[in-house]
């Protein structure tokens, strides 16, 4: 029976659904579902869905309510011990389970790994065998596609000169222990030490700037802006489901931004309805119009509100100059009444979305056009973004661990061929990202920056 | 002809490699001839008369816990050891020493004279001969023919060696010794791949001529470790080498001549070792550097020869000249002999199995050079490994190959029957994947069991081998027990590293051996008063190793098995790769040429895609 490292996967289709199912495989599934599925009573009866809820060690937030069945091997799919957490449908949510799991012991699996042990222990029978070659075969070119994308993206190429520093480090290390007796001057450890900590900082910035990892931590300021009375109260109800916001028809009720989250196709925003802009002398109101001006500057995605059944005003006018256009989305309310603004005459209105808070016409429209700008890619790809920044949050954090160790270790004077064994950790991990790095290659960096030859 | 000449194994070539292919062979039981041009150029050493170096030491280390012999020579022929990394961890420490060469060679001809079934033949090999897709013997080129089942052929620089001095070029195997043109014929006639490699030698200088106050001293170990595990101590008289430098007017003079250099005149074709490069590459290549190393290596006790490593060369012979004595302290020195560099044949490794059998030839294996390696460690890793596989053979027993995660001999012959050689291959410790675990004082318990099994290593030694392990088990017991709070007070408060006396309550000594700031002969004192001095020091030291990388060994095992899922799954001999669909042709062309043996090595050819390995898994599991 082949029983390899334990891995995991969202198994549903791309997407939204009802519901979303995590699945791992391998000989930990149970041992690593147990960290983060709370349930009554003892979890892992063979064949049996157990309801439970999903929670992430040491917080006691609820991430998500769940069902967890339990395959035992070899009575399972791949014939390996096997869990399948069956959770709501957001892709965010998922991801998140996911990022659990990987923490806790599992590794991603590769596109058409399931199928692939299924058949190594036999699962699956010789007549199937064709169809798994044929589904390695288009997954892998779906997976060059992604690596490709991904190759001639900025991360990749903004992760290169991190990585070269590495290798650089690794080059001196290596010498210092394989060349002791040549006239080399490799750089002492104290210089070492500097550069690790170097090439920590750069990738912690990295870290912290993974999108989705924000989306799950934080979720998105998305504030909603336009003058007085163009329904920002109204559109924020809609998006948020209640009567959160106060809506009267007198302008400026709204003199305080108000703050609520909401689920934006699976991404957790933080709306804030702040009050319109427009010339006031009224003491409050000019005072909610500053806060507003800060909630344009800290927003990640600013929505502005204009009244399609108006013509355009100077104030709107001033608001669509005011707020940067690459983080704005424009939406035109109040789509149900006659139309007096004609968008065609106006460039900065060219994509705007129609919208009616009244009878909810355009907010999926909406929602999908938050989701894409949010996720800063094209809405058809995105759950490849999220399987393809998950692989990569991974490994950053696997470097950045590595590397801390590796700090640690130069700091109590461990031995160079420990502290090099997490230098190449952290290069073998990024590897995943930027390709690998054969030990030829390293071997080539030391003869071309030392002369070698005793 | 009714008194042919009938062995098991014949060896071709008597050098490090089929030294030890034919004492080995021989050991195991197996009737062998080592055939050799000269009988007294058994074990020489064409290069620096040294053995070791690290990673190049655990392999000699390797070969002798694997029941082979040049530990035991250089033991015996040593005038200079020195254990390099000393300061340094475990796992990079490593022998190194200066052989007497003549000694050398003598002592390894005369072992090799007494050892049973070995039947030494002065000859030139110049066909061998196969029947049926194997071999069936050899042909020297006075006609004689010697039928054998099994042959190993170890032919060094020997294969169309061509020798470059300056503008002048000749055909030799090495300085002043034919080479090897029938052989060399026969080979391609077979359809080997092959190739052309260069090294180079320095010139030999008159140590009577040499003003060693220009130069720095460097001595020996006052305590030499031995290579052998048999060996217990180092008993010849140990001498000095001197260590100088190159200045600007020894580079200017090489610079004004490198038109009549044949390295960069594009003579020489064959491509040289970058970690080994000749001084006139060094002073093109790092020409910011303003002093090159010299070594003066003494070739023995009773000879004024000097071996100056660090400027072997193939400029014309006066210009050798010059600059040699443009260095301090050689001003007045007389040269014996110019260097030169020598271009010779090898034979792709993908063309062998990791057992070193060709893929082409049954029964025939390749060790050595002809593999695309340097150095004399790596030639006797790879000679006792053919050597081995053919006595194994020949008494029909299923061969060995050392695995990439138990020796430096297994990555080594990975790499080679896998990615091939661009270069001639050396030895560095960063190729292994599990550096930490191959150290050169465990090399018996990782090698040693096996030796034992395959009847390599023979009774007494692994009896002794037995006792060994008994004595570190004793030594590990006393650091799994013992406690830190029984120690002598100033013990404890030599540590550097914080923790104060608390933190080391209830732990054992074992913590202490992990600890980087602990004083490692501080401890070793505990362990012998706690064993009554009934242990000897280099097994407590084994004990205090096993423990330091402790820790790590996980990781170092994780990080090995990142780099090679499904490593182990075999690969059947029979598998037709065109018959795959959905390979590529150029991958198809690859793992017919390189037929791996595991998926691991097929993963590991240059150009593999995971893809490809995939595809190759699959099609695996349903035949």
């Amino acid at each position: 029976m082949f029983q390899g490292d334990t891995i995991a996967a969202i198994s549903t289709p791309p997407g939204r659904g009802g519901i979303g199912i995590i699945r791992l495989s391998g000989a930990a599934s149970l041992t690593i579902t147990a960290k983060i599925f709370r349930a009554t009573g003892k979890i892992g009866k063979a064949n049996h869905a157990q309801f439970g809820r999903i929670v992430e060690p040491g917080d006691k937030q609820t991430l998500d309510e769940a069902l967890l069945t339990y395959f035992k091997a070899p009575h399972s799919y791949t014939g390996e011990d096997v869990v399948e957490l069956s959770c709501h449908g957001s892709p965010v949510v998922l991801r998140k389970v996911l990022e659990l799991v990987t923490a806790h012991g599992a590794r991603i699996a590769e596109p058409g790994e399931f199928t692939f042990r299924a058949f190594l222990n036999r699962r699956l029978d010789l007549a199937q065998a064709q169809a798994v070659r044929d589904l390695i075969n288009a997954q892998t070119a779906y997976q060059a596609h992604l690596a490709t994308r991904q190759l001639a993206g900025a991360f990749s190429q903004r992760l290169a000169p991190l990585k070269a520093d590495l290798i650089t480090i690794i080059v001196h290390l290596e010498s210092a222990v394989e060349f002791v007796e040549d006239d080399i001057s490799p750089e002492n450890l104290g210089r070492i030490f500097e550069k690790v900590t170097s090439i920590i900082a750069a990738l912690q910035h990295f870290a912290a700037g993974f999108a989705f990892g924000r989306f799950v931590k934080e979720g998105f300021d998305l504030a909603l802006v336009g003058r007085p009375n163009v329904g920002k109260s109204s559109v924020f109800n809609q998006l948020v489901g209640s009567d959160r916001a106060i809506v009267t028809a007198i302008p400026g009720t709204t003199r305080d931004a108000l703050y609520e989250s909401a689920a934006i196709a699976g991404v957790p925003v933080r709306l804030i309805d702040t009050a319109g802009i427009r010339e006031t002398d009224d003491v409050v109101e000019s005072l909610g119009i500053t806060r507003t001006r800060a909630a344009i500057a800290d927003a990640d995605i600013v929505l502005l509100i204009l009244d399609h059944s108006q013509a355009l005003s100077a104030d709107d006018q001033r608001l669509l100059d005011e707020v940067p256009v690459e983080r704005r989305i424009v939406a035109l309310n109040k789509s149900d009444l006659a139309h007096e603004l004609a968008q065609s005459h106006e460039p900065d209105l060219e994509d705007a979305v129609r919208i009616s808070a009244l009878t909810g016409a355009g907010f999926d429209e909406l929602r999908e056009r938050i989701f894409r700008d949010l996720s800063g890619d094209a809405a058809t790809e995105r759950d490849d973004i999220l399987i393809t920044d998950a692989r990569q949050q991974q490994a950053v954090g696997a470097a950045l661990n590595a590397l801390n160790q590796a700090r640690d270790l130069l700091l109590v004077g461990e031995l160079e061929e420990i502290i090099l064994l997490k230098l190449h950790a952290a290069l073998t991990v990024l590897g995943d990202i930027t390709g690998e790095t054969l030990t030829d290659d390293i071997l080539g960096q030391i003869f071309s920056t030392f002369c070698i030859g005793k | 002809m009714s008194h042919q000449l009938s062995f098991e194994v014949i060896v071709i070539g008597a050098g490090h490699a089929g030294c030890e292919a034919a004492y080995i062979a021989a050991r195991m039981g197996a009737t062998t001839a080592l055939c050799t041009l000269d009988v007294n150029s058994i074990g020489m050493m064409s290069c620096n008369p040294a053995i070791g170096g690290i990673a190049k030491g655990h392999m000699v280390r390797e070969v002798d816990a694997l029941g082979g012999i040049m530990g035991e020579v250089i033991d015996a022929t040593g005038i200079q050891f020195r254990l390099l990394n000393r300061s340094r961890g475990p796992a990079v420490q490593s022998p190194r020493a200066q052989a007497d060469r003549n000694l050398y060679r003598t002592e390894m001809r005369r072992r090799l004279a007494f050892t049973e079934n070995l039947t030494i033949i002065g000859g030139e090999v110049a066909e061998i001969k196969i029947g049926n897709g194997k071999v069936t013997g050899v042909e020297l080129a006075d006609g004689t023919c010697i039928a054998g089942r099994a042959v190993v052929l170890t032919t060094g620089t020997f294969l169309n060696g061509l020798v470059h001095v300056g503008k002048k070029t000749f055909q030799a195997g090495r300085s002043g010794e034919p080479a090897s043109i029938k052989l060399a014929n026969c080979i391609r006639r077979i359809g080997f791949k092959t190739g052309r490699l260069k090294t180079g030698t320095p010139p030999r200088l008159d140590g009577r001529t040499i003003d060693y106050s220009q130069f720095e001293r460097q001595p020996g170990d006052e305590n030499p470790v031995p290579f052998s595990f048999k060996t217990a101590r180092i008993k010849r008289r140990q001498i000095e080498c001197h260590i100088g430098y190159t200045t600007e007017k020894v580079h200017d003079i090489i610079r004004r001549n490198l038109d009549k250099s044949p390295l960069y005149s594009g003579d020489i074709e064959g491509i040289g070792p970058r970690y080994c490069p000749s001084i006139e590459d060094k002073v093109v290549k790092f020409a910011d550097k303003n002093r090159h190393q010299i070594f003066l290596e003494p070739e023995g006790y009773d000879t004024y020869e000097v071996y100056p490593n660090g400027i072997s060369t193939s400029m014309a012979e006066e210009v050798q000249m010059d600059f040699v004595r443009a260095i301090a302290g050689l001003e007045k020195v007389k040269m014996l002999r110019p260097g030169y560099a020598i271009e010779y044949d090898f034979v792709d490794p993908r063309e062998l199995y990791a057992t070193l059998e060709t893929k082409a030839v049954g029964s025939l294996f390749h060790a050595g050079q002809i593999n695309g390696t340097s150095g004399y460690e790596e030639a006797a890793g790879q000679g006792l490994v053919a050597g081995i596989n053919a006595a194994l053979q020949v008494s029909g027993r299923e061969g060995v190959v050392l695995d990439r995660a138990t020796s430096y001999i297994g990555v080594m012959i990975d790499d080679l029957v896998t990615k091939g050689a661009d270069e001639p291959y050396r030895m560095f410790t960063s190729r292994a994947e599990m550096r930490l675990s191959l150290r050169y004082d465990n090399a018996d318990q990782r090698l040693s069991p096996l030796g034992y099994e395959i009847g390599a290593l023979h009774d007494s030694d692994y009896q002794a081998f037995l006792q060994r392990q008994e004595d570190v088990q004793r030594a590990t017991d006393v650091l799994m027990n013992g406690r830190v709070n029984d120690l002598h007070e100033a013990f404890i408060e030599g540590l550097a590293l914080e923790g104060s006396r608390e933190t080391l309550n209830g732990k054992k000594l074992e913590y202490l051996a992990r600890r980087p700031d602990c004083d490692i002969e501080k401890l070793l004192g505990v362990i012998r008063a706690a064993t009554n001095g009934e242990i000897a020091d280099k097994e407590i030291v084994v004990a205090l190793n096993d423990t330091r990388y402790s820790g790590y060994l996980k990781d170092q095992e994780s990080l090995a098995k990142k780099r090679a899922r499904y490593d182990q799954l075999e690969i059947p001999r029979a598998m037709d790769f065109t018959e795959i669909a959905g390979l590529s042709s150029e991958v198809v062309q690859k793992l017919s040429r390189i037929r791996p043996t595991t998926i691991g090595q097929a993963a590991r050819i240059p150009g593999m895609t995971p893809a490809a390995v995939s595809i190759l898994l699959v099609a695996m599991l349903r035949n």
